[in-house]
């Protein structure tokens, strides 16, 4: 095309300091004079001049896609929370199942949300809860520990409501501060194993040491050991169970004497006892009333050995009563014989009294029936006032104008923590030792064989390998001797109706 | 000289002379083809054979008198092979074609019809071989090629361009255009030459296919003689304009009508006979804005079209004119001017194929050549016609221009008046260099028309500095006298500038001290601003990156394609604060891991300037290439840009309809926009809107030299 | 993005607030009188804490609506949606003391486990796959584009195809009037080659039987396969088949068509590469199908259970 020898029209650009040379078209030189199809070099330009400027305005399936989830993923959403509005569906905004006793409210949310009037709040009030319980406050001088719900934690699925956390009692006596100062009780329990002082009965009382009311002299340690003089033969060994039971046992005294149980007793804190069980506790298993043991009785459990005996002529003892019972019974007694056998009011010289030297006294006197019972009388309260009631009892003689002694009472400590419960039925699988290791040898009765927490701690001790060591497994909050009937609101076949 | 016989009469001619020449000096003309007088005859279409006694029939054209030849041109024979030959011709003639259709005067058709050719024995081809219509100028229809050759020599020899030349053998035989490319993407300058030479309607004017020249109530043709007649025309050769019939035309216009519109591509000039005729822009004189954004927190980043006090750009030129492609400049208030008989305007769209630069409306009646570039180009070569447009510009245009330069604005009036009447306009053609670097500065120039480059060099390359185009002016350190240049001036297309010698300008300046002093200050100024220049660039590694340009660039907007998640985020950016229509494009070369986006390079050698019909591009601060508030849209810069980094942005306004004048009509103009980096806010958009620490703005000789651990780069 | 030194501000900082957070829950858990529960004090204060990091993640979105709006940049969103967005996850389990709760809350549960762990995963993604993109796919375009490029590159190998073989009967398609860059829409209408001017007469350069076997693999696998790139079966989606079968090819060409083989294979190889664009551009911008569509019904489920815990 191009005649040898001629140079093609080119246009002269001076391009960075370099010459080009371009033709107007899209063919250029190569190196070796031939041409070569521009075509498939790639300039900026080219590269630009494919692009339609408003690539980035047009939809792609990618785009399209994006929005379209956009739109129905969100929409889905929003129906499935429409749906549940529309067919009064609260529970998909429960935040856990229910405890094991709600269970049957699982669905049936307004029983205990009930919306305030006016608002569009409808938080479960204390309300709500009282309308099928009562909860009375814990003391009278009480601090407000909150609402129902700071202890009792619902929509945390199949747990027991009562099972309160340590926090939530240690709330007030982690730190407790009373309304006049100082208080009687420990004041920084954050839990059993933490700041839970020693029970109260073992606790001294600044230089005073714990001890034991009671009067009846009681030496466990000789009783522990075996006894030489039983009522079936020597060498018998008693066991704990021998003089202490449940309330409630029926188990067969083996100690017990039939003669003694008859008579009236002088204390009616046994009644109190079960009174005060029945309405004491307030625990997810029936009281089956052995949950204390009961205070030790003479008839079911001293009288077995203890013999009250008074008189060789007599083979039965004095009842087991007030003095004036006793000194009734023996003048009684001791008419009963006079008058039997007559010819005893000629009373003998005791031989064995002529060893002391002094003037022998004539060797028979011939009494009066009545200065016979007298005398009999007197000898046998000497031996009980001096001796046999002496051995338990506290007594003083020569303080009361009859001249009859008079004895302290026994002061048995029922209860020993009026404060917590502790049931002996739980533990009945353990041996009495084990845990009342201080009876093995104590002596005195001053001494309290209640065992200390730290035998408690032995097993009661946070973790799953031990057992349950929170507040509320001993101790109850509310004070349920205030406690109030209260008159069911629902209906069954209503609360599935009606509740949402 | 030879003696021969012509159809039995003798004739006397000097040897060497070809036959056809020889019945032609005779008297006797033989019809032909191929043959054109200024080309050198080929003998191909063998219409023109004649009978010298010879075995066959000689083509007249090529064959060379001989003494004692008798030459036959009208027997049997010699007619019935030319008309057969026309037959042969015609059969595949797309009768009637272009030319036929427009002017009348398809020679082959003419021919056969003299001829008696009606209707060919033979079957037309059945394949055709085509049209091609990618040609500003000139359409090609391949059909009615007879392959005569004529385009061809033209091209050649008249125009020596090169470009037209034969492809394919026998039946797939054609002229093609480079390697056949199609003639718009070939080297073809439209000249016209091959269109003119052509004797058939296979190249046709294409405004004389379409509309304009010579189609129309309006316009006629005429003939040499008449042209001649006009005092403008006195000395042009009347050959000349016969060959060119059809290359000029007389048109006319009533009042109101549209001579031409801004912005559209165009290859001819008008030259005023009579009447007046309005010249003005009607793009709106505003710039692209973006605002918003920058105040506030919810307001929008909106590109708007806003006029000069709306949004004021520090260092925009002040009370400036507008340079058009006419005799007259436009004032920037009023850009409205009148034209009158004697003007010229569309030198630089038929001379260098710029777009128009403003609109033309008839005021009264308007007669008016309309001529291509072959015509103009002869047209200002002649005295009497250069003597006339010189006189125009110095009467219109030359105060404006001489005001223009900053020193001369306190000039006293009588000062300028010298000036005017002393001042040379020379012509420069594409390529000359007007001032080279470290010649003694004698001169000061002008610039009345066509692009003029100032670029230094130094070791290792060259700088552009700017692209002058009309109104603007270079060498004022010639004035001073004594002084050596700075920069070399080059002449990019065909370039008249307006000098101003030194000797004649001392003289004056003797009475004028105040311009002393600002030609000093401005050479100061210009010394150490290339001190300045030739620091930095000396200090950095030229020679790299160069395959892609990109040293060439101040400032590159790369995305780090490691980062990048090609989320489109700073597209987004860019459309959002540029009205939707979005200035960066993720397309381009890599560097390394970066990809170096479309997105307008700041380039130290702006080829966006080069050819703006109204002088609306330019640089500012060195740095940011900005587009004056009178761009026409007409999308030159675009194409110019080697990048493909400008785009335009079309608005919906409501503009004056200029076919019914004092109404209003919705329009969309287009605006040429390119990426801004965002001046008005402290960063660009898309820089900011990337999530993923990608997209940085970096100027690539610091970038690149750090990269590469070379250099102290400054 | 890449996890780089660049986020070791975010990094750290959010280290410190979880180190402090995960203090104060310990200390609190172990304190409250239940336990720790989203609706005490503290647990409130973790559950609007987290509520607010998920909602200024989910901010993120409509920041990229409005990204020439100055109210930071999206580079300090992004971070802190990542690391915000991270924490909310703690910060929510600590809310809900570890519980799952009931319906609702476990739900919301399981989707801030997703939306948490689908963001890893993408910020995961984001870290490796532009490198990937970048070795692997040397002549990238833009994704949305590719379906264009394609077709241009089907029109590219038709040319030079037709240029040395003559016309091969397939139907060119119109130029569809778009805005291109560069500015060519304006200036005149695009000239392509395939376009505007036909071919004026065809520059046959071989002869029908030199080219019949550059015609017969054009038409019968080149021209299917640049039609349809992503389906399987045809050995030009693989580098080494095709670049066997274009040897072989190049054997039975003549010199003159070498240049067009050789370009017929750079073509094949662009569209290969255009497709594996296209797959990891999808593994990229995936994961937000799941990610973005969650985090929404989190966002919206979280406000309900906001308001309706407080009413509970």
């Amino acid at each position: 095309m191009w005649r040898a020898g001629q140079a093609p029209p080119l246009q002269t650009l001076r391009v960075a300091g370099r010459t080009w040379r371009f033709l107007r078209t899209r063919w250029r030189v190569t190196d070796r004079g031939g041409w070569h199809n521009l075509a498939r070099t790639r300039t900026t330009k080219k590269l630009a001049q494919r692009i339609d400027l408003n690539y980035f305005k047009r939809p792609t399936l990618l785009k399209r896609a994006k929005f379209w989830l956009s739109v129905a993923v969100p929409l889905l959403a929003v129906v499935w929370i429409a749906w549940h509005g529309f067919s009064r569906d609260s529970s998909v905004y429960s935040s856990g199942r229910m405890s094991g006793a709600h269970a049957v409210l699982e669905a049936e949310c307004a029983a205990c949300h009930v919306q305030t009037a006016g608002t569009f709040s409808a938080k479960a009030s204390d309300t709500a809860c009282l309308s099928c319980h009562d909860g009375p406050m814990h003391h009278a001088a009480k601090m407000d520990a909150g609402d129902c719900a700071t202890c009792h934690a619902e929509h945390r699925g199949r747990m027991s409501l009562i099972a309160a956390r340590n926090e939530s009692c240690a709330q007030c006596h982690g730190d407790l501060k009373t309304s006049n100062g100082a208080t009687r009780f420990a004041a920084h329990i954050e839990s059993f194993e933490d700041g839970h002082p020693e029970f109260a009965a073992l606790r001294s009382n600044g230089a005073v040491a714990a001890s034991d009311p009671g009067t009846i002299r009681v030496n466990h340690a000789i009783h522990m050991k075996p006894i030489r003089r039983g009522p079936n033969g020597p060498n018998v060994q008693l066991a704990c169970g021998d003089c202490h039971q449940a309330a409630a046992a029926s188990a067969k005294w083996n100690y017990a004497d039939a003669a003694y149980t008859t008579a009236t007793t002088s204390y009616t804190d046994l009644d109190e006892v079960l009174a005060l069980q029945a309405d004491a506790f307030h625990r997810s298993k029936p009281m089956s009333g052995r949950e204390l043991v009961a205070p030790v009785k003479f008839a079911y459990a001293c009288a077995g050995c203890h013999s009250l005996a008074f008189d060789k002529r007599f083979s039965e003892g004095v009842p087991h009563d007030k003095p004036e019972v006793a000194h009734a019974f023996l003048v009684k007694k001791f008419g009963e014989y006079i008058s039997a056998h007559p010819a005893e009011v000629r009373v003998m010289r005791d031989p064995g009294r002529d060893l002391t030297g002094k003037p022998l006294a004539p060797e028979v006197r011939v009494l009066t029936p009545t200065q016979w019972v007298t005398e009999r009388t007197a000898e046998a309260e000497e031996l009980l006032w001096r001796k046999t009631c002496k051995q338990c009892h506290a007594l003083k003689v020569g303080d009361r104008q009859d001249h009859l002694p008079s004895v302290e009472p026994a002061r048995t400590t029922v209860k020993w923590m009026p404060h917590a419960k502790f049931d002996h039925n739980a533990h009945r699988g353990f041996s009495c030792e084990s845990c009342h290791q201080k009876a093995l040898t104590s002596t005195e009765t001053s001494e309290v064989l209640l065992p200390g927490i730290a035998t408690c701690k032995a097993c009661h001790a946070p973790g799953p390998e031990h057992a349950e060591s929170r507040c509320f497994e001993c101790h109850t909050y509310h004070d349920w001797s205030k406690r109030k009937e209260v008159i069911p609101t629902f209906t069954l076949p209503a609360l599935r109706k009606t509740g949402n | 000289m030879v003696e021969i016989t012509i159809d039995g009469q003798p004739a006397l001619v000097p040897a060497g002379t070809s036959v056809f020449d020889a019945a032609r000096m005779n008297g006797t003309p033989i019809p032909t083809l191929c043959h054109l007088q200024n080309e050198t005859p080929v003998g191909v279409c063998r219409l023109c054979v004649v009978d010298t006694g010879a075995r066959v029939l000689t083509a007249s054209c090529v064959r060379p008198v001989e003494p004692g030849m008798k030459v036959v041109t009208n027997s049997e024979k010699v007619l019935n092979a030319r008309k057969t030959l026309l037959e042969l011709l015609m059969a595949d003639h797309p009768s009637p074609c272009a030319r036929q259709e427009n002017s009348g005067d398809c020679e082959l058709e003419t021919l056969a019809r003299a001829a008696g050719v009606t209707q060919p024995r033979f079957a037309k081809r059945t394949v055709s071989r085509g049209k091609d219509d990618s040609s500003l100028a000139i359409a090609v229809d391949h059909d009615a090629c007879i392959l005569c050759d004529r385009c061809i020599r033209g091209c050649d020899e008249i125009k020596n361009n090169f470009v037209l030349g034969r492809m394919g053998k026998g039946y797939s035989a054609g002229i093609a255009f480079d390697l056949n490319a199609p003639m718009g993407d070939s080297t073809c300058i439209s000249c016209g030459e091959c269109m003119v030479s052509c004797p058939t309607g296979a190249l046709t004017n294409k405004t004389v296919a379409g509309t304009s020249i010579a189609a129309g109530p309006d316009t006629q043709g005429f003939e040499a003689e008449e042209l001649l007649q006009l005092p403008v025309f006195k000395g042009v050769s009347g050959t000349f304009l016969e060959l060119n019939r059809g290359a000029i035309v007389k048109r006319r216009f009533r009042p109101g009508e549209i001579i031409c519109r801004e912005g559209e591509f165009g290859s001819t000039a008008f030259y005023l006979l009579e009447g007046k005729a309005r010249v003005s822009l009607s793009a709106p004189i505003a710039h692209v804005k973006t605002q918003g954004g920058a105040k506030g927190l919810f307001k929008k980043l909106t590109s708007t079209l806003a006029a000069r006090d709306a949004d004021v750009r520090d260092d925009e030129a002040r009370d400036r004119t507008i340079p058009i492609d006419a005799s007259v400049d436009l004032a920037y208030g009023n850009p409205v001017a009148e034209l009158g008989p004697g003007d010229l305007f569309g030198e630089m769209t038929c001379m260098n194929f710029y777009p128009r630069s403003a609109t033309v409306i008839a005021e009264t009646e308007v007669v008016a050549f309309e001529m291509l570039r072959n015509v103009l180009d002869i047209m200002m070569k002649n005295k009497s016609f250069r003597a006339q447009i010189d006189q125009n510009y110095r009467r219109r245009a030359l105060e404006n221009h001489l005001r223009g330069v900053p020193m001369f604005a306190d000039l006293s009036p009588d000062f300028i008046e010298h000036l005017k009447r002393s001042v040379e306009l020379q012509r420069y053609a594409p390529g000359q260099v007007i001032a080279r670097q470290g010649d003694a500065a004698r001169s000061f120039y002008l610039v009345r028309i066509g692009f003029v480059k100032i670029s230094e060099t130094y070791p290792g390359g060259e700088l552009v500095l700017a692209y002058l185009s009309r109104g603007d002016y270079f060498g004022e350190i010639g004035l001073l006298g004594g002084g050596v240049r700075t920069a070399t001036c080059t002449a990019l297309d065909h370039v008249e500038v307006v000098r101003i010698s030194g000797d004649d300008f001392r003289d004056m300046v003797e009475r004028f001290p105040s311009v002393r002093e600002g030609l000093e200050a401005v050479a100061a100024e210009r010394a150490a601003q290339n001190q300045q220049r030739m620091q930095t660039v000396r200090s950095v590694p030229i020679d790299q990156f160069l395959s892609q340009g990109l040293m060439e660039a101040q400032s590159l907007l790369i995305l780090d394609l490691e980062n990048c998640t090609r989320c489109d985020a700073c597209v987004n950016a860019c459309a959002d604060a540029h009205d939707g229509v979005t200035r960066l494009v993720r397309e381009g070369l890599r560097f390394e891991q970066y990809l170096v986006a479309t997105s307008c390079r700041q380039c130290r050698d702006p080829l966006c300037m080069v050819g703006c019909p109204v002088g609306s591009i330019r640089r500012r601060n060195s740095l940011e290439v900005i587009i004056e508030d009178w761009c026409i849209g007409c999308g030159l810069c675009a194409r110019n840009c080697p990048y493909g980094n400008i785009n335009l942005h079309p608005f919906d306004v409501m503009v004056e309809d200029l076919e019914r004048p004092g109404r209003k009509k919705a329009m969309v103009k287009q605006k040429a926009t390119s990426c801004d980096l965002c001046t008005h806010l402290k960063e660009p958009s898309c820089v900011y809107a990337c999530p993923h620490d990608a997209a940085h703005r970096v100027d690539p000789r610091t970038f690149f030299s750090e990269m590469l651990g070379g250099g102290t780069a400054k | 993005m890449r996890i780089d030194k660049t986020q070791r501000g975010w990094a750290i900082t959010s280290l410190i607030l979880v180190a402090v957070f995960t203090a104060i829950y310990v200390v609190y858990a172990v304190h409250a009188p239940e336990g720790p529960r989203g609706g005490s004090d503290l647990g409130l204060t973790f559950g609007v804490i987290g509520f607010g990091f998920m909602l200024f993640a989910a901010l993120l979105g409509a920041r990229k609506r409005v990204p020439t709006w100055r109210i930071g940049r999206a580079q300090a969103w992004m971070r802190g949606h990542l690391w915000l967005g991270l924490l909310s996850l703690p910060v929510i389990l600590f809310h809900g003391g570890f519980h799952f709760g009931g319906t609702l809350t476990r739900v919301l549960m399981w989707l801030l486990i997703i939306t948490v762990v689908s963001g890893v995963f993408g910020a995961a993604l984001q870290h490796y796959v532009p490198r990937v993109m970048t070795t692997d796919v040397k002549l990238e375009t833009i994704y949305d584009e590719i379906g264009n490029v394609q077709k241009l590159l089907r029109e590219e190998a038709d040319r030079g195809v037709e240029t040395i073989c003559g016309p091969l009967g397939i139907g060119k398609s119109a130029n569809e009037e778009v805005q291109r860059a560069g500015g060519f829409s304006a200036a005149r209408p695009m000239v392509t080659s395939s376009g505007g001017a036909a071919v004026a007469a065809e520059t046959v350069v071989l002869s029908e039987e030199e080219c019949a076997p550059l015609r017969k693999f054009y038409l019968s696998e080149m021209r299917p396969f640049l039609e349809q790139p992503k389906m399987r079966g045809s050995r030009l989606s693989d580098a080494d088949k095709a670049h066997g079968a274009f040897t072989g090819l190049q054997t039975l060409m003549p010199e003159a068509a070498q240049a067009t083989v050789q370009d017929l294979e750079d073509i094949c190889d662009e569209a290969r590469q255009l497709v594996r664009q296209e797959q990891l551009h999808h593994l990229l911008h995936g994961w937000l199908l799941v990610h973005i569509p969650i985090s929404l019904a989190l966002i919206l489920l979280g406000a309900v259970h906001a308001v309706m815990a407080l009413r509970y």
